[in-house]
């Protein structure tokens, strides 16, 4: 089990060089590619979060954790799919149309995909017809919209209108963020979720897809 | 126009000559090395037949075109009221305050509480600032949640026009919506003519970092240029997340981003009223706020300032706004910081007074504060008269050891040159404590309500106000 708490350690100091190497060495060591993601790649992230969330670590810190993390995703990804073992869950993610304020989209997308979420990151100035061509396509388990407008943000409330036509609305849940954003607004236009920050969209993900 | 808006002590640099020479000579590299991502195709085609290399939507400039670009500045803008009478001067040294915009939350002056902003705030906000002395020109503050989205911008623009009879400078969400806005102007001014040649209003539009001019924001900047319209290019470079994280780099990126707006505007129109200036600002890494008042953002906006004035461009600066989520001590001190900052460094067109709450909450007590703040500024920087008059050689001697001066006729004659406050106490402890016991918060607050319940601006006439409306009513489908 040391490899795997090796692991952890690393992807705590964020250091993407190292984590493929141990990774690899632990596979040798037959140890499964589950218990890599989950005792070592998560493990590591979930420490990191929670300083994060205490404020005794930074932004640029943990997204480099993050990418240590996805390092090792890299390696174990063919074999849990082999495994069919059920990934964490497929996030499509992106700014809404018109509206061109990306960095806090960014932000969530990094810090999902280093909590072991797939995340789809289909940029800024984001069109209905693209959300439900990936939501489609990539069988999301999350749609998550940004808009930092006033002018935009009602767009939102489209989407989420066309996905019910579609008949997707129900298996996808929808989360929503951004600067002028409430949690009356998330209620108003039936998305699942609002997040005011960050690290609350990662904690509300893991909330909507365990339920 | 008066004197008082020109800073006569020697203005603060923040960049050696040597620095600045680096920075500039380091932008001409990253334009030509790098360029500018330009999504509007017809800027585009400028740019090529500019002399610009072009390779796709990919726009590199090289040096030699900006260096001759930067020949036509022009020196001074002079912006008007709406009446057409000169009302600032943006050039070297003169600095005048202004509003911010685009808030989606303001704190109710009555009732104390943040709320969503609504079309009657702008009306408030710009009928404050046609109250306050120090305040010379408005931006919208506020977005009004309580009209068409779609064209929130036409109203906001429509609320200052008739509030105020101080420049405006506005936010336009695209080019139809633009359009809309000056022809309100064009009316208001009398004709295509006479705003062109006594502009009240300027426009607000931005490249996006890193690196790229966006279709809608340079179909803004090019229309203004065309029409010969004063126009501020300003972007935000967050360091260290649209931007490098190392101040000298993120004003290099950021400068780079104005001039590529700046060459595109000279060459629709050699000499077009430009203003620089902008936001290379810093994000808190432990909460991912964007600062409004981070000592990053101060000294950066110094910096950009010793940039414009060796480019002898107008500079669109800060002041008056703050990170704090309530008008409270952390608000008005970094409101105040900024203001002196400002002013000392010499940045005309001075916008953003009145923000809280990084820029997405309006307080009608920050602006009035500030107002105080700016008077009080403006006497330190008005300098130290030496003449014999006020070295008083004479009178010192004639008074001589041990005497005093409080009935002299020489401290009759000038000791109304001293700035006297508004708001900032000064009165004794027990006279206080008998009076009020009011702290600048509350007075800040009286003092906005005040204006609002006894100052009427001058109105527009009653036909050009119902004009306006018609123009505006015709977009709201
Ligand atoms: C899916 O689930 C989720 C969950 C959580 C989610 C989420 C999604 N998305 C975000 N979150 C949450 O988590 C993140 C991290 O904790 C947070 O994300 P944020 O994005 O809030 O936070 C970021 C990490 C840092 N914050 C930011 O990056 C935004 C900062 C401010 C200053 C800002 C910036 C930087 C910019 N801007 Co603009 N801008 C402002 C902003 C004022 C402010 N203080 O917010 C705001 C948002 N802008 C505004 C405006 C008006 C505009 N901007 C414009 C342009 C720009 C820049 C391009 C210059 C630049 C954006 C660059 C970029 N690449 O993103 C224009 C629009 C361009 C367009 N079409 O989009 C323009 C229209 C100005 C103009 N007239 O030209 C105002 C919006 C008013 C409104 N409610 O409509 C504004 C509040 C500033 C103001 N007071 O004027 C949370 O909100």
């Amino acid at each position: 089990m040391e490899i795997l708490e090796e692991i952890a350690a690393e992807i705590e100091k964020g250091d993407p060089a190292s984590v493929p190497a141990l990774t690899e060495k632990a596979l040798s060591q037959d140890i499964s590619a589950q218990d890599i993601l989950n005792k070592g790649l998560v493990a590591g992230m979930d420490t990191i979060s929670e300083r994060f969330k205490k404020g005794e670590i930074f932004i640029p810190e943990v997204l480099i954790a993050a990418k240590a993390m996805k390092a090792g995703m890299e390696i174990i990804k063919p074999l849990l799919a082999e495994s069919k073992v059920e990934a964490k869950g497929k996030v499509v993610i992106g700014t809404v149309k018109g509206d061109l304020h990306d960095i806090g989209k960014n932000i969530v997308a990094m810090l999902l995909e280093g909590s072991g979420y797939e995340v789809i990151d289909l940029g800024n100035d984001v069109p209905k017809e693209k959300f439900l061509e990936q939501v489609e396509k990539e069988r999301a388990n999350v749609l998550g919209m940004s808009a930092l407008l006033t002018t935009t943000m009602t767009y939102m409330r489209e989407v989420i209108e066309s996905l019910e036509k579609a008949g997707l609305k129900q298996k996808v849940k929808v989360i929503i963020g951004g600067a002028p954003l409430t949690y009356s607004f998330a209620e108003q236009i039936k998305a699942d979720g609002y997040a005011p920050d960050a690290a609350s969209a990662v904690d509300l993900v893991k909330d909507l897809l365990n339920q | 126009m008066e004197n008082k808006y020109r800073l006569n002590i020697p203005r603060l640099n923040v960049l050696a000559r040597d620095q600045l020479e680096q920075i500039h000579l380091s932008t001409l590299e990253v334009l030509r090395r790098t360029g500018v991502a330009v999504k509007e195709p017809k800027a585009v085609e400028i740019l090529k037949k500019g002399g610009c290399y072009v390779k796709a939507e990919r726009v590199r400039f090289p040096s030699n075109l900006v260096e001759r670009a930067l020949r036509n500045t022009p020196p001074r803008i002079g912006m008007c009221d709406r009446s057409g009478q000169p009302a600032m001067f943006l050039e070297e040294n003169n600095v005048y305050f202004g509003t911010g915009s685009d808030t989606p939350n303001v704190v109710d002056p009555y009732t104390g509480k943040r709320r969503t902003s609504v079309l009657k705030d702008i009306e408030n906000v710009s009928r404050v600032v046609d109250f306050l002395d120090e305040i010379s020109f408005v931006m919208c503050s506020g977005i009004a949640s309580d009209v068409n989205p779609k064209i929130s911008d036409v109203y906001h623009f429509e609320a200052m026009v008739n509030h105020t009879e101080k420049p405006i400078v506005f936010t336009a969400w695209n080019l139809e919506n633009l359009k809309t806005i000056i022809s309100l102007a064009e009316a208001v001014a009398g004709g295509e003519e006479k705003l062109k040649n006594s502009p009240f209003v300027a426009l607000y539009t931005e490249p996006i970092s890193p690196l790229t001019l966006a279709e809608e924001s340079t179909q803004k900047l090019m229309f203004m240029a065309e029409k010969s319209l004063p126009v501020v290019f300003t972007p935000a470079v967050i360091t260290g997340a649209t931007g490098p994280v190392t101040l000298a780099g993120g004003l290099i990126q950021g400068n780079a981003e104005i001039l590529a707006g700046y060459v595109l505007a000279n060459l629709i129109n050699e000499g077009a009223p430009f203003i620089y200036g902008g936001g290379v600002t810093s994000m808190d890494m432990a909460t991912s706020t964007l600062c409004y008042a981070s000592a990053e953002f101060m000294l950066a906006t110094s910096a950009l300032t010793d940039l414009a004035r060796y480019y002898r461009l107008p500079m669109f600066s800060f002041a008056g706004c703050s990170d704090s989520n309530t008008y409270d001590q952390q608000a008005s001190l970094e409101g105040a910081l900024w203001t002196l900052l400002s002013s000392l460094n010499g940045g005309n067109l001075v916008h953003d007074v009145g923000y809280i709450n990084n820029g997405l909450t309006t307080s009608f007590e920050q602006l009035v504060v500030s107002n105080d703040v700016i008077g009080l500024v403006r006497r330190i920087c008005s300098g130290i008269e030496v003449n014999e008059e006020t070295m008083t050689l004479d009178l010192i001697d004639e008074i001589g050891p041990g005497g005093e001066y409080l009935t002299s006729d020489h401290t009759l004659r000038h000791f109304k040159e001293n700035w006297y406050p508004e708001l900032i106490s000064r009165v004794p402890y027990d006279r206080w404590e008998k009076e009020d016991k009011k702290d600048l918060g509350t007075k800040a607050r009286d003092r906005a309500k005040y204006i609002l319940e006894n100052h009427t601006p001058q109105p527009l006439e009653k036909k050009l106000k119902a004009e306006l409306r018609k123009i505006a009513e015709s977009r709201d489908r």
